[in-house]
């Protein structure tokens, strides 16, 4: 896509979403729309540590549960929920700069091996610390606005795809690439790959402590542990390259697709959507690597051609 | 057990330098201590008296030590342009990404790649991607540039072209050293040539005293001692 188009079509759907709650006043819909919009994000921030910088995250969860658990806990003290969410982010990406300061020293799967082994931790110790359910107080339930939920995450969403943006066609975002195709080369190049890698996994962390406010925010009651769950990983992979791993639109088509699909079929196929997903994923990953961002630039060559 | 060691010399600026030995003497050791990525026991790397042994491979290369790699790296994902430029936004000239650009479509038309700055390495041929490697090494603003093998796989008429290019940039004022195993091409290039073998240097001069050195033609042809067992 042009450089020009993008620059119409991104702030035309934002605007276009924006005044979606005024026309369809429907909470299924606005419901289903921040289960995409917190996709996206989530799905985002895993985008740049592992589609940009090359560093497989297997515990992205651990920082969206981070972010959930701080905005609850600060907001349910009387904290703003913004100033909740921005200590969610700061707690998430201590974290991450802790295990990738000892993790990035070593080459290969430690990095994917740690945050594994930190999203689980982290689960079970919230689980066993607050095994009761988070409950908000009756005051804020009644004055709950889905509308105000809706308008964050499409703020955070808008973020999150502009943040990519920029990277991806920036210096770091290039130095981050190179990373990904061959560290020893980029180093030979010049670039310092230790302090991009970190880098990298502060910045997606940070965005996944927002996604994970967001959550907090949105439940009126959740398990604590809830948000720790490694299926948080798991769908921002899955989103990831089925859109497109390593692109700024991936994660957006992505997670439209996904998110449909999956309340699609958990509506008629309860417990067959894992086994759909597994098998469409090794498709994707054999078939069309570049996911749907590339079917559809095969899809207008194609037509251009005929 | 020691790949290099005891090995000293100094290489002037602008001059060429080629390296020789046989398989397993440990030129593409010395290389990856030069270009920092292997850290050396002793001794020292200068570069105009600054002292790099020891430092990260991209601080040796903002210093001004550039390599391209025996079997070519090129980042696979990446355009020959965006290649070029990750040396150019990263090494010792990091410049604003405007100019960078006309820099490295001026390096990919000076290694002979004009009009092929948006494929893929994929889609280049291995020659071409050897001339990626290089522009993606110059690139980086080099003082000194290390070539591992630059002519290795390469048909006789493109080893030619391989060899103008590397005078092209000896032109340009990079200062070169360089591992062959094509001995003709690196008696044509170099006026100066050191010999490995073992890991220790055993001759270091003008091409046709190595030639000559009764040292080398036995660590090449094997001596009487040495051939029974080469066979």
């Amino acid at each position: 896509m042009t450089r020009a188009r993008q620059l119409v079509l991104g702030p035309a759907t934002v605007a276009l979403l924006a005044v979606l709650p005024l026309v369809v006043r429907r909470d299924d819909v606005l419901n289903f729309l921040f289960l995409v919009l917190l996709s996206i994000t989530l799905a985002q921030s895993w985008n740049i540590v592992a589609g940009y910088a090359g560093q497989v995250n297997l515990g992205h969860a651990a920082f969206f549960g981070l972010g959930a658990l701080t905005t609850r806990t600060l907001w349910s003290a009387g904290t703003p929920v913004l100033a909740g969410m921005a200590a969610g982010a700061v707690v998430a990406a201590l974290f991450a700069l802790v295990i990738g300061a000892a993790a990035f020293r070593l080459r290969g799967a430690y990095f994917a091996i740690g945050t594994l082994a930190l999203g689980e931790i982290l689960r079970i110790t919230v689980g066993n610390v607050l095994a009761e359910v988070s409950t908000l107080p009756a005051t804020t339930i009644a004055g709950y606005r889905l509308a105000n939920r809706y308008y964050l995450a499409l703020g955070l969403a808008a973020v999150a795809v502009l943040a990519v943006a920029v990277l991806g066609s920036s210096r770091l975002g290039l130095g981050m690439q190179a990373i990904r195709e061959d560290e020893d080369a980029a180093e030979a190049s010049g670039v310092g790959a230790l302090k991009l890698k970190l880098l990298a996994l502060v910045l997606s962390t940070a965005l996944a402590g927002l996604a994970g406010g967001l959550f907090a925010y949105y439940h009126i009651s959740y398990y604590p542990a809830h948000p720790f769950s490694p299926h948080w990983t798991f769908d921002s992979l899955l989103i990831t390259f089925i859109g497109g791993v390593g692109t700024v639109h991936g994660p957006v088509l992505g997670a439209l697709f996904y998110v449909f699909l999956r309340e699609y079929l958990a509506i008629r196929w309860v417990d067959f959507h894992l086994l759909i997903f597994g098998a469409l994923f090794v498709a994707i990953v054999l078939l069309l690597p570049g996911g749907l961002v590339e079917a559809v630039a095969r899809l207008r060559a194609f037509t251009r051609r005929a | 057990m020691r790949a290099v060691s005891d090995v000293s010399f100094a290489v002037a600026e602008g001059e060429l330098v080629g390296v020789m030995g046989p398989n397993g003497s440990g030129k593409t050791t010395l290389f990856n201590l030069i270009a920092g990525a292997l850290r050396p026991d002793a001794g020292a790397i200068r570069l105009r008296d600054r002292n790099l042994a020891g430092r990260a491979p991209h601080r040796v290369c903002a210093e001004g030590i550039a390599r391209t790699f025996q079997l070519v790296r090129p980042f696979a994902g990446l355009s020959a342009l965006d290649n070029v430029l990750v040396g150019r936004l990263y090494g010792r000239a990091r410049g604003a990404r405007h100019a960078a650009v006309g820099e490295a479509e001026r390096l990919l038309a000076l290694v002979g790649l004009e009009g092929k700055a948006h494929l893929l390495p994929a889609h280049l041929t291995l020659i071409d991607r050897k001339r990626l490697e290089l522009a993606r090494a110059l690139a980086t603003a080099p003082r000194l540039l290390l070539l591992d093998e630059f002519m290795a796989g390469l048909n006789p008429a493109e080893t030619e072209s391989a060899m103008a290019l590397i005078r092209r940039i000896q032109g340009e004022g990079v200062t070169l050293l360089m591992v062959e195993h094509i001995v003709w091409a690196l008696m044509d290039l170099s006026r100066r040539l050191i010999v490995l073998s073992a890991g220790e240097k055993i001759a270091d001069g003008p091409p046709d005293a190595v030639a000559a050195d009764p040292l080398v033609i036995e660590v090449y042809l094997g001596g009487t001692r040495g051939s029974a067992r080469r066979a």
